[in-house]
């Protein structure tokens, strides 16, 4: 059934929250490692906020980015399985899609294959993000924690890999905002309740709504009233 | 003191009767360091500290022909002429004098302990009060006063000698010429293919045994990986980070033309 006869329910409220602890967390953890990569441009923060202050805020926020996932497992076990799960079936579809989705970008509307719950950009947004997860928890844990039970020489590495590895995330940061905010925005409701406009779930996620007709869950009726 | 200088220590005389620990201490003003309790061990610290610079390490051993031996080491900054820890750190705080002596700067330094995660010897240590990092400075401020540093100065078995490179280096020959007559394997740290990793160092061991035995590593090496942050990831992160910016910029100006065109 639709929310309010316009919304397609699409997370649950615990994975909803996992995505603003897993958002969250990560750009404070960017934003207190930055005076540390550059001091000429970001040393101010290190000036106006101390630098235990920053040092502590990212070991606070390195807590709660690598226990969300853990956090997940119990109060979203639905969203983070349909995460994997999709991942894992990468199709056809998803390759066309990727394709032809720099005419997307370009604002242009390309006729698009029916996407699943995620689209083929999404899939890959989510593979890597779960890359970059381990290797910034694995990394940072060493040079955390490591002093003395690893050797030095193995440590020393962790320093371009963690940074290296905060880089393309935030890359990835930055892209999957921009497509959130400056070219889907209708998606950004998702991030407030859960839900999604019909016609928009219509449009970028066709065969996902194609199941949910088909086991009931919205009808046809719902959705043309909707979309009209 | 444009001389370069060096500490050389004879494991050989040391008599570890610590006179070097409390002189390092008076001079650098540090406090009574209660970090490791006393469980009837030899050693004072199982480390060194932020408190503790330099530690005499205490260590029993059996060699393979059942025969008893009780090394001594003096451990402290090494002094590399290729500091890791002056190359990893991202604030320039660490400098190499001419002296030698690699010193941290307090004004600069932010206490992130890169310094301690790339020193190959893992001597720095932050701390954890004041959120700086702390070592030995091989008393540069005696040095550059025409004085030698303090725990050299007390030394009274003359197992720790100040001089220059040079001196040093004949001293430390002329020393294990002798050691070697009880102890083959006699050699010098500090300079030469050993240490070569870390361009050599201003501290430098008369060892009689080989430097594992003294918990020295064989083959210290100054990271590669420092030179892949500082000169490849930081420079190509800062245009990637500008890039993107001015990239999703771009887009967003283009899809909205080319959005246009088409409705």
């Amino acid at each position: 059934m639709l929310v309010d006869k316009k919304f397609v329910p699409r997370h649950k409220a615990g994975f909803v929250l996992c995505h603003w602890l897993n958002g969250i967390s990560f750009l404070m953890l960017f934003i207190t490692a930055l005076p540390l990569y550059d001091p000429n441009y970001f040393g101010f923060l290190y000036n106006a906020l101390g630098t235990s202050t920053l040092q502590n805020a990212h070991k606070f926020f390195a807590v709660i980015f690598i226990v969300t996932p853990i956090i997940g497992l119990f109060i979203a076990r639905d969203g983070y399985s349909m995460l994997i799960g999709q991942v894992l079936k990468f199709n056809k579809d998803d390759m066309t899609f990727l394709v032809k989705f720099p005419g997307e970008l370009l604002g242009q509307d390309p006729k698009m294959p029916k996407q699943g719950f995620y689209n083929g950009g999404e899939k890959m947004n989510i593979a890597l993000q779960m890359a970059l997860w381990c290797v910034l928890v694995c990394s940072g844990l060493v040079l955390w924690l490591g002093s003395g039970i690893i050797d030095n020489s193995v440590r020393a590495w962790m320093i371009p890999v963690h940074s290296i590895a905060a880089g393309i995330g935030f890359a990835a940061a930055l892209g999957h905002i921009y497509l959130a905010v400056g070219v889907n925005p209708d998606s950004l409701q998702g991030m407030k309740n859960g839900t999604i406009k019909a016609d928009y779930a219509m449009h970028h996620h066709g065969a996902w709504v194609d199941e949910l007709v088909a086991e009931g869950k919205v009808t046809k009726k719902e959705l043309e009233e909707a979309v009209h | 003191m444009a001389k370069e200088m060096a500490m050389l220590h004879d494991v050989a005389r040391c008599s570890a009767c610590r006179a070097c620990m409390v002189a390092c201490k008076q001079w650098h003003n540090l406090p009574a360091d209660f970090s490791t309790p006393f469980e009837g061990q030899y050693q004072s610290h199982a480390d060194l500290t932020s408190k503790t610079y330099n530690l005499i390490k205490m260590n029993e051993r059996t060699d393979k022909d059942g025969k008893f031996h009780w090394d001594f080491i003096k451990i402290q900054c090494m002094h590399c002429q290729d500091p890791a820890c002056m190359k990893g750190c991202p604030e320039g705080a660490i400098s190499r004098l001419d002296s030698g002596a690699v010193v941290i700067d307090e004004e600069k330094c932010v206490g992130c302990g890169y310094c301690t995660t790339n020193c190959p010897f893992n001597v720095p240590r932050v701390d954890p009060d004041r959120n700086k990092s702390t070592k030995c400075d091989l008393c540069f401020d005696r040095i550059e006063n025409g004085m030698i540093p303090s725990c050299a100065k007390t030394c009274t078995a003359q197992a720790i000698d100040f001089g220059t490179i040079e001196e040093m280096t004949a001293l430390a020959n002329k020393r294990i010429e002798e050691v070697k007559k009880d102890f083959p394997n006699a050699n010098l740290y500090g300079i030469g293919p050993a240490t070569e990793g870390v361009g050599g160092t201003h501290m430098m061991y008369v060892l009689p045994e080989k430097p594992s035995v003294y918990g020295l590593p064989e083959n210290p090496k100054t990271p590669a990986s420092i030179d892949l942050w500082k000169d490849v990831v930081r420079p190509i992160g800062k245009i990637a980070g500008v890039g993107a910016a001015a990239g999703i910029a771009g887009l967003f100006v283009l899809s909205k033309m080319m959005g246009k065109k088409n409705h």
